[in-house]
């Protein structure tokens, strides 16, 4: 462990939260006009812009249209001066590409892709500043997008990256708990449902604790969910007082 | 960073023996004669040599020489887009590139094109752009392909007239030639188609600063257009009407090499 | 998006109102559509600004990173530029689709600030020969609508405001090695002058006369369009003709008088506007994306 104590014997973590406790979220929807979605939504330090595209028709090869249902196009970018050493690209990079993917999976499981046929989505992320959870942040982003997009969904999709420490899981982490050698754990949720979406770890950990810590990021995804049903509700509300 | 895996690249960190020199660079007198004896705050350009008709595997391909200056430009096409994608099918592309041998400067360059040439390349494609009739060649691309031997001074100005005379003798139809000219303010007086240590060698006095014209003569109309440095509205305009003249001057030298080249190409009939 | 189709009537109605001295959206020629300019909204870097100007918005980050001065220029700092064309703004600049648009926005930004007196760059070298600031400003396009030049030069010129350069000092151990001290105190900064700092003022031609800040339809209707960097006393640092048509000489010193004039009115406002968040501190109220 790289000296720093993530969670003091009072039980407090490092930016004060308790071990449960989610960075204060902030949404708001339809930040773009020329895009068909968009969202702009931040968790702490980390935010993310969301812009959503589509349905359209296919671009580029057509071989790819699928004659079911609708292919979703992600492209997870951060900008060159997010993080705190500056990046020479924004995107492109294996671990952008993996993001990417995953992202992409993430939201296959959730969009209902079989109603829009031979036709592509386009969702497009982009973390302006980076402070830990870059993933979860970006799935919630993009969710509200798809939203203000108009798109159908089976749920929203909520996600949270939880850590293992002190057999203690911490929700949310920070980027300080996230490189201080927790075992982390980001997790994709459809709440109603309580579906996993996408579930990925790439650290040691017992086996005996996967199941608490799953709990534990379950719980913090239905948090999420909440706020993001709260922000959700009163860009409709303000959207239909101003119709009046 | 693109990497070149073809070639055996020098010591990554390499200097050039010039940095280490101690005397006192010479920085060009800011009034009188010019070192190369051409006359300050005059239209006075190099004399050129130009000839078309170098590069025989290309449609056409002109030579250019102004002063030191070499430049090499050929013409491929006009040829099947590569591009299908594209929406604008009813009017041809053009394609420009414009590279540095990497000889050609005092500094030894790459052979990668890094991105000053492709600024190079785009003001080259937007100043010849206007100069063609490229409805006239629907689906099709015209490349411009421009190698600069040896950079002495005025590059992007020479590149625009030898890329004009080398697509006139590719036989592409053209409303009109282009041609280039640039002058370097220095404080209150300029000189027309500076060369290399004029353009690089700046006098410690403020406003100054460069300036290429890319221009149709016959239509009167500017087709390129581009600055740097620091300069005063009313000597900005006067350094365009400068330029203009310039190519003016230009102008007969180019038409004459143009006729030769046609002349060459189609000799007249011998008399009976 | 970056282009828009017009159809032939829409041209027509374009260009007779411009003719008009009036445009679709009741703007006159030399008017600019709502700017929106606030500071300081990345907290990861020195220095940051989002502009918006109709739909086109820009975010522009500086961060300062210490690195060797350029061999030929031993005693000076510099600045590097990058243009992130996101996918954000459009669907067309996906993958490496935006490259092309983002290498011609920063090579046109290297030329704008390519004199002695935009930026002190004599007052960003640490060490001559060793060290100097190398202040890296990457300009991320979220949206565009058009007059991406002016948007872009008003969001580096405020995010240059805003940035501050921690202090350092060299110091000499024992044995003669020189070595960078950073300042204990993270408030001890150095600002700098923004004040010759050009803004960029893009001219559309349409019809038979030019527009300021044009929309993507006007621009449509345009062959060719020059944009000038002009500093706060009218010095012009930078021109360029963009796009595929050709100007006649005289429209060009039309353009090239009016962009002068209505550059140099660019500056006031903004420098009046950034001063004044600057001194609401930290009472000022961050909007941000959420506002």
């Amino acid at each position: 462990m790289a000296g720093l104590e993530l969670l003091s014997d009072q039980g407090y973590r490092l930016d004060g939260r308790k071990a449960t406790e989610l960075r204060k979220v902030q949404a708001r929807m339809g930040v773009f006009a020329q895009a068909d979605g968009s969202a702009y939504l931040e968790q702490g330090n980390t935010k993310a812009l969301a812009v959503v595209y589509g349905p359209h028709e296919i671009r580029g090869a057509r071989s790819r249209a699928l004659h079911d249902r609708a292919i979703i196009n992600c492209q997870y970018s951060m900008a060159t001066f997010s993080t705190a050493e500056r990046k020479r690209r924004p995107h492109g990079d294996r671990k952008s590409t993996e993001m990417s993917l995953h992202l992409k999976q993430t939201f296959e499981a959730a969009v209902l892709t079989q109603l829009y046929p031979r036709s592509q989505i386009d969702i497009y992320v982009k973390i302006l500043q980076s402070d830990g959870g870059n993933y979860s942040v970006c799935v919630n982003a993009a969710t509200l997008a798809v939203i203000d997009a108009g798109i159908p969904m089976r749920d929203y999709v909520c996600a949270c990256t939880v850590g293992f420490v002190d057999e203690t899981s911490l929700a949310d982490l920070c980027y300080a708990e996230e490189s201080g050698g927790v075992s982390s754990l980001a997790l994709a949720l459809l709440p109603r449902g309580g579906q996993i979406a996408l579930v990925q770890m790439d650290a040691r950990l017992h086996q005996d604790h996967l199941d608490t810590l799953i709990e534990a990021a379950m719980t913090a995804c239905k948090g999420v969910s909440k706020v993001l049903d709260q922000v959700v509700r009163q860009h409709l509300q303000e959207g239909s007082t101003l119709r009046e | 960073m693109p990497t070149d895996t073809k070639r055996v690249r020098g010591p990554e960190v390499s200097q050039s023996p010039s940095l280490f020199d101690c005397r006192p660079s010479v920085v060009p007198p800011s009034h009188g004669a010019r070192a190369d004896g051409r006359q300050r705050d005059q239209v006075d350009v190099r004399p050129v040599f130009v000839r078309c008709g170098l590069v025989s595997q290309a449609k056409g391909s002109a030579y250019i020489e102004a002063g030191d200056t070499k430049l090499l430009c050929s013409v491929y096409g006009p040829r099947e887009t590569e591009r299908k994608d594209e929406t604008d099918m009813k009017c041809g592309r053009l394609t420009t590139d414009m590279r540095f041998a990497p000889f050609s400067c005092p500094e030894r360059g790459s052979w990668i094109q890094g991105s000053q040439d492709k600024n190079f390349s785009l003001m080259l494609q937007e100043s010849l752009q206007p100069a063609l009739c490229l409805h006239k060649y629907p689906r099709s691309q015209i490349e411009v392909n421009v190698m600069v031997l040896e950079n002495s001074g005025s590059v992007q100005a020479h590149a625009i007239t030898c890329a004009s005379l080398a697509l006139a003798d590719a036989g592409i139809e053209m409303y009109d030639l282009v041609l280039g000219c640039s002058i370097r303010q220095d404080g209150s007086s300029y000189v027309v188609d500076p060369t290399y240590s004029e353009e690089s060698n700046w006098s410690s006095s403020e406003h100054q600063g460069g300036l290429t014209v890319a221009f149709l003569p016959s239509l009167n109309q500017v087709s390129g257009l581009q600055s740097d440095g620091e300069m005063a509205e009313e000597t900005l305009t006067a350094g365009i009407r400068t330029c203009i003249e310039g190519c003016y001057k230009l102008y007969p030298v180019i038409q004459q090499a143009l006729v030769k080249a046609v002349r060459r190409a189609q000799p007249p009939p011998p008399e009976s | 998006m970056a282009t828009v189709k017009v159809s032939e009537a829409e041209k027509v109605y374009i260009l007779h109102g411009i003719r008009d001295d009036l445009r679709v959206d009741g703007r006159s020629c030399e008017d600019y559509r709502h700017m929106e300019v606030e500071t300081d909204v990345v907290s990861n870097t020195d220095g940051s600004a989002r502009v918006s100007l109709g739909h086109t918005a820009v975010l522009v980050g500086i961060k300062a990173e210490i690195g060797k001065p350029r061999p030929l220029v031993p005693d000076e700092g510099y600045l590097e530029f990058f243009v992130d064309c996101s996918a954000n703004a459009t669907p067309e600049f996906e993958g490496r689709g935006g490259e092309e648009l983002g290498i011609e926005l920063s090579n046109t930004l290297y030329r704008v600030f390519n004199n002695k007196n935009s930026i002190d760059l004599k007052g960003l070298c640490i060490s001559a020969g060793e060290h100097c600031w190398v202040l890296y400003v990457d300009v991320l396009l979220l949206q565009c609508d058009g007059n991406l030049y002016d948007a872009i030069s008003v969001a580096i010129k405020a995010a240059l405001f805003n940035t501050k350069i921690p202090r350092v000092h060299m110091s000499s151990d024992d044995e003669g090695g020189k070595e960078v001290e950073l300042s204990d105190d993270p408030f001890d900064c150095v600002r700098l002058s923004v004040e010759n700092v050009p803004c960029i003022v893009t001219l559309c031609k349409v019809g038979h006369r030019h527009v300021v800040d044009a929309t993507l339809q006007e621009k449509a209707c345009s062959v060719a369009s020059l944009i000038i960097a002009v500093t706060h006393r009218g010095t012009v640092t930078c021109v360029k003709k963009v796009g595929g048509g050709s100007l006649d000489p005289e429209s060009i010193f039309e353009m090239t008088e009016a962009g002068k004039r209505v550059g140099k009115a660019l500056h006031a406002p903004l420098m009046k506007l950034l001063q004044q968040e600057e001194s609401l501190g930290k009472k000022r109220e961050k909007v941000g994306f959420l506002g």
